[in-house]
């Protein structure tokens, strides 16, 4: 099995205090510690966990700045064996769109059975670029997938959906999975074994590499453009509910009945 | 095994093993876990080996290597000198290159990796505890001539933060000129070598030992034994450093530190294993506790070097196993003797014993308080 792993090197925002920069449309990341997105934690073992048990080769590829090299080099020392990494300056403020346009580029010559992304990045959440590739690619595609069958032609997967469904479906290689998390349980990488996968291969491509043109990529290349961000105000409407516990779960059926959201 | 591994295996001293299990016999662990030193200690034997007595060990099977606290016990029992302890690390070192690691210890480690904590939580948060506080921050061409190092445990938790805060009281009560790294202070890395992560290690020392150059740091005072041992035995050059009770103890022998207020409770210790079995230091927590006046002070029934671990080190604090903790059974034990305050030396000791009182549900009969916070009261 040839797998690509599309990652993506993301800001964690969970403990961080968050400030919108001074262009308005982006966050300062200055202080902020950057690593591989979560999701791509899981696709990145899944394709180690199948190099292993059934050979092959393990392809990582990410559109980012020169930092990224070290989520691309935690992937080289979870196992994968080459890593690409995409970066132009005309690559900024590409939306989902064009990032998979790019990705496209990247990936349409290379061999592969199989494409794996995550879900969703955790920085700008689109939950697309996976899908938009594989149709780009014209290849079949599942999202949400929590469980891979490898097969001769094709694989069986489980699609995690709404209310705690799963739908298992077959899918032709070659194809594309968003995995989703709790697929596998990622492995530590230590100090070391990073240090160690500085000799594996790192290619680094530019826009012109692509073959692709300014236009196609960036603000302009891409279907949605970013007006303006920023931190939500807080709301001044709070009531504090008294009284014994009965008293105050009747009231807040009350309040949720009156607005009508039950 | 691959020819690293091999390697790595033969540079620990194994073979002096006679299988006698003074180790295991010792160990305060096995009797809730399947980690067995001595088994692991012939098992480590037969890799090297070219006799197949038994069937090849498997050593990434070997998940309850994990469960060692790192206490020493182990170590300082061996009547050959073998520190089977050594033999737990580097197995661990094995597994950790091969990514065979409890997630929650990965995560642990990753944690101390991009944010200088196990806690993973974030650098800019690491000095809020001093922010209403007199304290001196280390600054660039000023030579910090006394070092307070925190340590994470002292930093983040919002107990033991109390003790941080204490300390800092005891320093400005007695006139004593100290600085803290702030939000520069990166994890000692004590647990980090415990868990075997070598190569994440060595980049602490190097951080640390920098940090230590830059300030032109004088001496160093830490929290925690943790940090003290790290610094003391793990760094490869000789440090400046001492245990917090090590410096208040000495600061009584000059006659610099009197403590007049009353505590009126009996009060007994729990020797940390990194001040006591790892670093033979007894007397001296021992001697502030006395000094204040009006403390009946007890020993537990097993104290200083037989004192049994809390069960908070070798990334314990991030790693749980079922079945009684260690720490409760130490409530038990300081309630026998009739202690109504448990004190301790070290910040996971602290947070152990915290959560014991509470899962034995004895808040109203025992309370547990750091030496420092002690010597607060009593200043
Ligand atoms: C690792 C190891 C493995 C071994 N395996 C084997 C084996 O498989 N098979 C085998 O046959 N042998 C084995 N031996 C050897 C065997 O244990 C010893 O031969 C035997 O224990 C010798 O007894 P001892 O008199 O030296 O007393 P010890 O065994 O050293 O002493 C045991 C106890 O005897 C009592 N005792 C001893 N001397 C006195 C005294 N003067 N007065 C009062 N009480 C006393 C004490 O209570 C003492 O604690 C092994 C030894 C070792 C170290
Ligand atoms: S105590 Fe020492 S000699 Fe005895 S079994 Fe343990 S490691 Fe071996
Ligand atoms: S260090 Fe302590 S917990 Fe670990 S094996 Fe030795 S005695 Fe047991």
């Amino acid at each position: 099995m040839d797998t690509i792993v599309c990652v993506k090197h993301v800001p964690e925002t969970a403990e961080a205090e968050i400030a919108v920069d001074s262009s308005g449309k982006g966050i300062k990341t200055e202080d902020l510690v950057f690593d591989i997105n979560e999701w791509d934690d899981y696709a990145i073992e899944e394709a180690v966990l199948m190099k292993e048990k059934l050979g092959g080769s393990v392809t990582v590829i990410t559109m980012g700045p020169e930092d990224a090299d070290k989520t691309l080099r935690k992937c080289l020392a979870k196992g994968a064996d080459k890593a690409i990494r995409l970066t132009d300056k005309a690559f900024e403020r590409s939306d989902a769109y064009a990032t998979a346009k790019i990705l496209h580029k990247a990936i349409k010559d290379l061999p592969f059975n199989l494409i794996l992304t995550g879900t969703q990045a955790s920085d700008d959440g689109y939950a697309q670029v996976g899908v938009i590739l594989a149709e780009l690619l014209g290849i079949p595609h599942a999202t949400m997938v929590k469980k891979i069958e490898s097969k001769e032609e094709f694989v069986r997967v489980n699609r995690e959906l709404e209310g705690g469904l799963e739908q298992v479906m077959e899918v032709k290689l070659p194809a594309m999975l968003a995995v989703q998390t709790g697929i596998n349980e990622p492995r530590y990488v230590s100090i070391m074994g990073i240090r160690k996968a500085r000799e594996k291969e790192l290619k680094v491509l530019g826009l012109g590499d692509l073959g692709l043109k300014e236009e196609e990529v960036g603000e302009s290349g891409s279907w949605i453009t970013m007006e303006e961000m920023f931190i939500p105000p807080v709301e001044k409407e709070a009531e504090i509910l008294t009284g014994g516990p009965d008293e105050i779960a009747a009231k807040i059926v009350e309040t949720l009945k009156a607005r009508g959201l039950v | 095994m691959t020819n690293e591994e091999f390697a790595a295996i033969k540079k620990l001293n194994f073979n002096m093993c006679m299988q006698c299990g003074e180790c295991t016999g010792s160990c305060p662990i096995s009797p809730k876990s399947q980690l067995n030193p001595r088994r692991h200690m012939l098992e480590t034997a037969y890799l090297v080996s070219p006799l197949t007595m038994r069937p090849p060990l498997k050593i990434y099977e070997r998940n309850e290597i994990w469960d060692c606290t790192t206490c020493s016990t182990c170590s300082y029992l061996c009547p050959r000198e073998v520190k089977p302890l050594d033999i737990i690390i580097g197995l661990r070192g094995l597994l950790v290159e091969q990514g065979r690691i409890p997630s929650t210890l990965g995560d642990a480690l990753e944690g101390v990796y991009k944010y200088g904590n196990p806690w993973g939580l974030s650098r800019s948060k690491r000095s809020d505890w001093a922010q209403d506080l007199k304290v001196k921050y280390v600054s660039e061409g000023e030579k910090a001539d006394l070092l307070y190092f925190v340590g994470c445990a002292a930093s983040y938790d919002s107990r033991a933060q109390e003790v941080a805060r204490a300390i800092v009281k005891n320093f400005n009560a007695l006139d004593i000129d100290f600085s803290i790294l702030g939000n520069k202070e990166t994890c000692c890395g004590n647990e980090i070598y415990s868990l075997g992560e070598k190569g994440l290690f060595e980049e602490l020392v190097q951080k640390n030992l920098d940090l230590l150059d830059r300030y032109g740091v004088q001496k160093i005072v830490t929290t925690s034994p943790h940090c003290f041992h790290a610094f003391k035995n793990r760094y490869g050059r000789e440090l400046p450093v001492k245990h917090y009770t090590q410096y208040f103890a000495n600061l009584i022998d000059e006659g610099k530190l009197k403590l007049s207020g009353k505590i009126e409770k009996a009060v007994t210790y729990q020797d940390p294993c990194f001040l006591g079995k790892h670093n033979d230091i007894y007397d001296e927590p021992r001697k502030i506790i006395e000094s204040i006046p009006s403390v009946r002070f007890v020993e537990l029934s097993r104290s200083r070097k037989r004192s049994v671990c809390c069960e908070g080190g070798g990334g314990r604090m991030w790693h749980d196993i079922p079945g009684e903790r260690l720490a409760e059974g130490r409530i038990r034990e300081a309630l026998d003797v009739g202690a109504e305050i448990i004190v301790v030396a070290c910040p996971f000791c602290l947070l152990t014993f915290d959560d014991a009182i509470k899962t034995t549900g004895n808040e109203e009969k025992i309370q547990v308080k750091d030496i420092m916070e002690l010597v607060a009261e009593a200043l």
